[in-house]
């Protein structure tokens, strides 16, 4: 009670004011630049455009139902970031422990190791485009060199590759990021579970299951986290590789949302879109946050 | 957003600036020394806000739409046209000009140019002038086409056997591909289609608005497009203008259609391989004429504009005769007869006959506000079409769905 009595003195209400002082640019801002936009966007997508004018509902919500360019999209964005994921895990998995232990030269395999990441993915883009080219390009060209027949190798032109080609260049770059999250946790573990280890006689694969991986797995999940909301929403490689083609092939959901917005003007239909990729990634980020939060100790 | 732009409209006009949205690229650079010029001659100063192509339009559309008023004229690509005039975006130019004596526009224009700055198409009021006359242009290696006594390139028949020829004789220093096109989803692939698509007798839509691509002769002309198809490059289900540009310059590929811009490149050494060795013709005939596809720069004032009198001053200035010519020396195409025949320029510019002609017999593309999204549906199944994954008719008759789908949102 005390407590309380003295919050509602007079010196205290000036503090309050104080402290509401200090926070209202930070909540100005905010309410500016994330709130307001988010209620703006929500009302939009319950808005339509018709001959008569704008008409409310959820009609935009219901479109996306029996939009086959939506499904098609969502289908490419999932497989694009479960292949990419996958690989990129297994690689950079690898990657780091290799380069944890005793080799000659590692300092300078792990630092050429992270520059792809360094790169901006605009460039990244750009370079891959050319390498990719099937008339013109590096790839072909040396295959052609060393006597393969590239005649039907046309990458990213190809309705049956261009996916797989999109999916390489994302692994190619963001690898390494995997690679880096698992080598710092790699480095955090302590030396006494392995020296345990080593006077029970385990084997190397056993001491790898039962020692590194279950210390590792904090280190996984923020890496896996951190990669599959960025594969959910990729944008900008596709755009300068593939621009989505040929035809739908390499089309995902981010391009499907900014063609929507920027090239047709149905804001609407691309706001409808986001809060479903939105809801999707919550719900992805949320098991994989249950996953770090109840089972961080070894087993 | 809205509500911090509405309240400025009763300030007063000055008159002495205009603001400009211009894209950026030779178009828009020809317009940028006009208007240096401009400000020389009248003082009036003009401040210009320069896009690249695929923001100009995101841009312009958000200016008018929020009724800013930022720009005072705007350059617009023709198939965006509808959507701005659609929603009375912009400003009749007919009583500015019979302000200043003008009837109408200038009959030196040409008038598939004119009647795309009509709305409704050709026949209703003026909110636009023309500024850069392009049309699609034919491009065959002449020195191919004599070697192997082949016909003209007048018929898509004879286009389609000459490729077949070329290809399977011109293996000299790497192969040289009968034909190049472009089928990339989108406008590329929507591009290289149309003339085929219209002289085969397609048409896009009937009398009612609704799509009528899946009809035999649209399917029929896919099919050639197709066939046609597999004398280009491999991979050409992904080329853009850049791609079907290189093989020709590189000499790889013996035909394509393409856009008057390209032309000057095939004079320039340090690029071209083929100096001298390029014809420029019109499009190939099937069962119909053959028919460009126009796609020309307008020059419009948004409605909100608060300096419209200054502004069509600068735009009657800029368009003409003697305007044009200039920003034909510096690489546009006109919109106006006198210009595409002034000597100086055809001595420059040889293929100006080819192109008047072309310009003249062009066809717009379909006149309607969702272009953008018709022409992105379109142009995914001609490049699935292409590439492989659905046959002529599956396209055809997925595409005439999902245009369906958009045509009846609209309505």
């Amino acid at each position: 009670m005390p407590k309380l009595k003295r919050s509602f003195s007079a010196h205290n209400s000036r503090d309050l004011l104080f402290a509401l002082a200090l926070i209202t640019p930070a909540l100005v801002v905010l309410l500016s630049l994330s709130i307001y936009p988010l209620i703006y966007s929500i009302t939009i997508s319950l808005q339509t455009e018709t001959a008569d004018g704008i008409k409310w509902g959820v009609s935009n919500f219901t479109r996306l139902i029996s939009d086959a360019f939506f499904l098609t999209a969502m289908a490419h964005t999932f497989i694009y970031a479960v292949v990419a994921l996958v690989f990129e895990f297994l690689i950079g998995l690898s990657l780091a422990l290799l380069l944890n232990s005793q080799i000659r030269g590692r300092t300078l395999f792990r630092a050429a190791l992270l520059v792809p990441m360094m790169l901006p993915t605009v460039v990244v883009g750009v370079v891959w485009r050319l390498m990719l080219n099937p008339n013109f390009g590096a790839i072909n060209g040396t295959l052609k060199e060393v006597g393969v027949n590239t005649e039907p190798l046309t990458w990213t032109a190809s309705p049956k590759l261009a996916l797989l080609s999109v999916i390489a260049v994302d692994v190619w770059q963001w690898t390494p990021f995997v690679f880096l999250v698992l080598l710092a946790g790699l480095q955090a573990i302590p030396q006494e579970p392995y020296e345990a280890a080593l006077i029970d006689g385990s084997s190397r694969w056993q001491t790898f299951r039962y020692v590194t991986l279950p210390l590792l797995k904090p280190a996984i999940l923020i890496a896996l986290l951190l990669r599959t909301m960025d594969l959910l929403r990729v944008f900008d490689q596709i755009f300068i590789l593939t621009e989505g083609g040929p035809g739908f092939a390499t089309e995902t959901i981010s391009l499907y949302i900014y063609r929507t917005a920027f090239r047709f003007f149905d804001f609407g239909y691309a706001a409808a879109m986001s809060f479903v990729l939105l809801a999707l990634t919550n719900v992805i980020s949320t098991i994989y946050i249950r996953f770090l939060q109840t089972k961080q100790t070894p087993t | 957003m809205l509500a911090l732009c509405g309240c400025r409209s009763n300030r007063e006009p000055s008159l002495k600036q205009l603001t400009l949205a211009v894209n950026s690229g030779v178009e828009g650079d020809a317009l940028k020394q006009a208007a240096l010029d401009y400000e020389r001659q009248t003082g009036v100063h003009i401040n210009i806000a320069e896009f690249p192509y695929a923001n100009l339009f995101e841009k312009e559309l958000i200016d008018v739409n929020a009724k800013t008023g930022a720009y005072d004229l705007i350059m617009l690509d023709d198939p965006w046209f509808p959507r701005f005039a659609t929603k009375q975006f912009l400003t009749d130019l007919g009583p500015l000009m019979q302000k200043r004596g003008q009837a109408g526009p200038d009959p030196d224009f040409i008038p598939t140019s004119i009647a795309l700055c009509r709305y409704p198409y050709q026949t209703g009021a003026l909110y636009a002038l023309p500024y850069v006359g392009n049309s699609q242009l034919f491009f065959y290696r002449k020195d191919l086409f004599e070697k192997h006594k082949l016909n003209e390139p007048l018929k898509w028949d004879d286009v389609l056997a000459a490729a077949k020829t070329i290809q399977e004789n011109e293996h000299e220093g790497g192969k040289t591909y009968g034909y190049v096109m472009r089928a990339a989803q989108g406008n590329a692939a929507v591009a290289d289609f149309m003339p085929i698509f219209w002289a085969f007798g397609g048409e896009m839509f009937d009398g009612s608005g609704m799509p009528t691509v899946n009809s035999p002769q649209g399917i029929a002309a896919l099919k050639f497009m197709i066939e046609l198809g597999k004398y280009s490059p491999p991979g050409y289900p992904s080329f853009n203008a850049d791609e079907v540009g290189a093989h020709l310059l590189q000499g790889t590929a013996a035909m394509s259609i393409n856009w008057p811009a390209w032309i000057s490149s095939f004079s320039d050494a340090t690029k071209s391989k083929v100096i001298g060795k390029m014809a420029f013709t019109t499009l190939p005939a099937a069962v119909k004429d053959g028919q460009a596809e126009i796609g020309n720069w307008l020059i419009a004032i948004p409605k909100d504009s608060r300096n419209a009198e200054a502004a069509i001053d600068f735009l009657l200035w800029t368009t003409s005769s003697e305007q044009m010519k200039l920003s034909a020396q510096r690489g546009n195409p006109p919109t106006r007869r006198s210009v595409f025949r002034d000597a100086e320029l055809v001595a420059k510019f040889p293929s100006y006959p080819a192109q008047l002609k072309s310009l003249e017999t062009s066809r717009p593309r379909p006149r309607t506000p969702q272009w953008n999204e018709i022409e992105n549906v379109f142009g995914i199944f001609l490049s699935k079409a292409n590439s492989g994954e659905l046959t002529a008719e599956d396209a055809m008759n997925q595409a005439n769905a999902e245009i369906e789908k958009i045509v009846q949102r609209a309505q």
